[in-house]
């Protein structure tokens, strides 16, 4: 039962951290791999706001949000903008910004475990014999509320309808008047939204650290490469996969061998699907 | 006419009280160069802890080599071998960087990770670079490798504890007598993976076993791991009534919020947990971590009265950086400078040769006790006793304070249990 719970838990986490990094490829064919960094900007600022300003928590989180949202339109309108199209090169700015801003905070001082955020839930509860904290309850309904909410965005609401064109079929859409540019800012926006709210949910479990900005690409990337690049269907099944895999790996093989899962997770997807669960980049080669 | 002259002889003796500390300003520095992973708690606590004493000494009139008075200068190069992955090869450019293009005459620090801390020996020997290890590195290994090989590695030395003392001389102490008063016999062991805390996770489960304690399990964790969720559950599923740590990162924090989340009945035991050492452990947990314990190295890393020193250095901090010694190189670092300027002046030069003799021969009393070398491995001399060697400090924090338990001789407290966890039976 506790493999079950926490394996729920942990793929619930995983799905968080890859939402906003396969929103932005399935939309904009953008690589961001400043994803993570976008993350740890997130925590950083609310934690900024909650004890430089005295903020209420609740501001806090919404003016941190609306900042990476910001800064994320940004990174693509002052910079991506100019290299759009050169996928090697999309890959290296943005990493390169990633880096920039994960190296220009631990410059900034953020260093060490003491920078944290207050759990929104306190105590934890006992389920099915298994004992879990509130906290990461809701890391598991605000996850499942953030699918549903993307899914409403893109299935049913104008802007959410342009962005899925674009990603259908870029030129179909250009004919019929959606602006590329505009709609590959409001993907980058709406990603780095993405992974700010999985930082502002998941953060409070631990604390804020640089490094935690290069391990969420690493499973973002893992994930979205297992579900296929771009799918949601598939991120969200390919965090269950590798999710599960890793609890089980704790479980049977031992704590040291789960940062091996994703890694392996990509190596054989790379070999025996190059496309991923649900990708389509490959699916002629694939079938031939 | 009186009072003119009264003037004068005061502006006079102004002057020359202040003419050697200008002399020594003037005067060519000694530089100590520092290899440290500058952004975790291990290397910025070091960095501080060498500065305060080189201000320290550079304002009493500096170190006098032969018969001229010369200031210190402190270089710091970031080494980064704290991270995930542990670069030995970044910290060893970075030993190398301070050697060829910063000129250090000394070393004081790291590198901190035991792999690169072992990897940058050969390289200190062929430079003749004295080096002082003081945080990090607690692999016995450093210490055995001097030994065996005296002549090449004369010129490294370590002022801190490691892991083999703190385990036999600190830990299974301090863990039997807790065992005994709460009648605890029965551990789970969550270590990180990296060198050290791999060789005390093996270590502390033979040496318990043997003292009738039962292993309920073990976790090796890599560095920056942030879900400890299945070693908890398991932990409390066995019924394990101690949990042994060592981690050195900073996310072991999230460790000991999970641990009071589920409420797990077993005491949080560790040895180097880098984010319970630190001073705003509390705040970060919203004093969820209370009743972990855990190991400084040395005294003066959190209040004590191990020596007179011991508060004037944890004071001296507070002053100056407004937060108590941070982690587990802090003290150290902080003798380091200052046993080097006692080595310095009794060789009378900086010749590389004459300063590690005169090293090997340190006998002062400093903050954490005696200081004084084994003069074979070039490690300093432990013991539980601040009159005979360095003591070492396991504290527990309770109500928002660091209180020493162990050893009993500067303990300032007792252990207590969380209020979710019964004494055995």
């Amino acid at each position: 039962m506790d493999i079950l719970i926490y394996g729920f838990i942990n793929s619930a986490t995983l799905a968080l951290m890859a939402l906003g990094f396969t929103l932005v490829y399935g939309v904009s064919r953008l690589p961001n791999f400043a994803h993570g960094a976008l993350y740890v900007l997130a925590g950083y600022i609310c934690w900024l706001l909650l004890n430089r300003l005295g903020l209420p928590y609740i501001l806090a989180i919404a003016l941190a949000l609306a900042f990476v949202a910001v800064v994320g339109g940004a990174m693509y309108q002052l910079i991506l903008v100019r290299i759009r199209g050169m996928s090697i090169s999309e890959i290296i700015a943005s990493y390169a910004i990633g880096l920039a801003i994960l190296e220009g905070l631990r410059w900034g001082g953020l260093k060490g475990g003491t920078f944290t955020l207050s759990a929104f839930l306190e105590g934890s509860v006992d389920l099915l014999g298994v004992s879990v904290d509130f906290q990461r309850i809701l890391v598991v309904v605000l996850g499942a509320l953030l699918v549903g909410l993307l899914y409403f965005f893109v299935n049913h609401t104008r802007l959410g309808l342009a962005l899925k064109g674009m990603a259908q079929d870029e030129r179909a859409a250009l004919t019929l008047g959606i602006d590329s540019d505009r709609m590959a800012v409001a993907s980058m926006a709406l990603g780095s939204l993405s992974a700010a709210v999985a930082a502002l949910i998941l953060l409070p479990l631990g604390s804020i650290v640089v490094e935690a900005g290069y391990h969420v690409l690493i499973m973002a990337v893992a994930v979205c490469i297992v579900g296929g690049l771009g799918s949601w269907t598939g991120a969200i099944l390919a965090s269950f996969v590798i999710g599960f895999a890793q609890i089980l790996t704790t479980v049977y093989l031992g704590a040291h061998f789960q940062v091996v899962v994703a890694i392996l997770a990509i190596i054989l997807t790379l070999i025996l699907r190059p496309s991923g669960l649900f990708g389509k980049q490959k699916e002629l080669e694939e079938r031939v | 006419m009186k009072k003119k002259l009264r003037l004068f002889v005061a502006l006079a003796a102004m002057l020359a009280l202040l003419v050697p500390a200008g002399a020594a300003l003037a005067a060519d520095p000694i530089v100590i160069g520092c290899p440290l992973s500058t952004a975790f708690l291990y290397g910025w606590d070091a960095e501080r802890a060498v500065k305060l004493a080189v201000e320290e000494i550079n304002a009493a009139g500096g170190v006098k080599v032969g018969g001229e008075m010369r200031p210190f200068k402190v270089e710091v190069i970031d080494t980064r071998d704290l991270e995930p992955g542990v670069p030995v090869s970044e910290a060893l450019m970075g030993v190398e960087k301070l050697i060829l293009e910063k000129h250090a005459n000394f070393l004081i620090g790291g590198p901190v990770r035991s792999e690169a801390a072992l990897a940058a020996m050969a390289l200190l020997s062929k430079h003749k670079m004295i080096s002082i290890l003081t945080t990090g590195a607690l692999t016995p290994k450093y210490h055995a490798t001097v030994a065996k090989n005296p002549e090449k590695f004369k010129y490294l030395f370590r002022i801190s504890g490691e892991v083999v003392w703190m385990l036999k001389g600190e830990m299974i102490p301090a863990l039997v007598a807790v065992g005994k008063e709460y009648k605890l016999k029965s551990m789970y062991i969550m270590v990180q993976d990296v060198a050290w805390a791999r060789a005390l996770g093996d270590l502390i489960g033979k040496i318990m076993t043997k003292q009738g304690w039962q292993v309920m399990g073990h976790n090796v964790y890599p560095t920056g791991t942030t879900d400890y969720s299945m070693g908890l559950v398991e932990a409390k599923k066995k019924g394990a009534q101690v949990l042994v740590l060592a981690m050195d990162m900073p996310e072991s924090a999230v460790l000991l919020k999970q641990w009071y989340d589920m409420k797990v009945p077993a005491l949080p035991f560790g040895t180097v947990l880098a984010a319970a050492e630190q001073p705003g452990f509390w705040k970060a947990t919203e004093g969820k971590g209370e009743y972990t314990l855990a190991s400084v190295v040395n005294a003066g890393n959190a209040p004590s009265n191990a020596t007179p020193w011991t508060m004037k250095f944890v004071n001296a901090y507070q002053k100056k950086y407004g937060v108590e010694p941070e982690g587990y190189g802090t003290s150290s670092s902080y003798m380091a400078v200052y046993v080097l300027k006692d080595a310095i002046e009794r060789a009378g030069t900086l010749n590389s040769d004459k300063v590690a003799k005169a090293i090997e021969q340190t006998d002062m009393m400093g903050v954490y006790g005696r200081i004084r070398f084994d003069p074979k491995s070039h490690q300093i001399i432990p013991s539980i006793d601040p009159k005979e060697g360095a003591v070492g400090t396991i504290f527990q924090w309770q109500k928002g304070k660091r209180v020493v338990v162990f050893p009993p001789k500067i303990a300032t407290g007792k252990i207590l249990l969380p209020p979710w966890m019964k004494a055995g039976k």
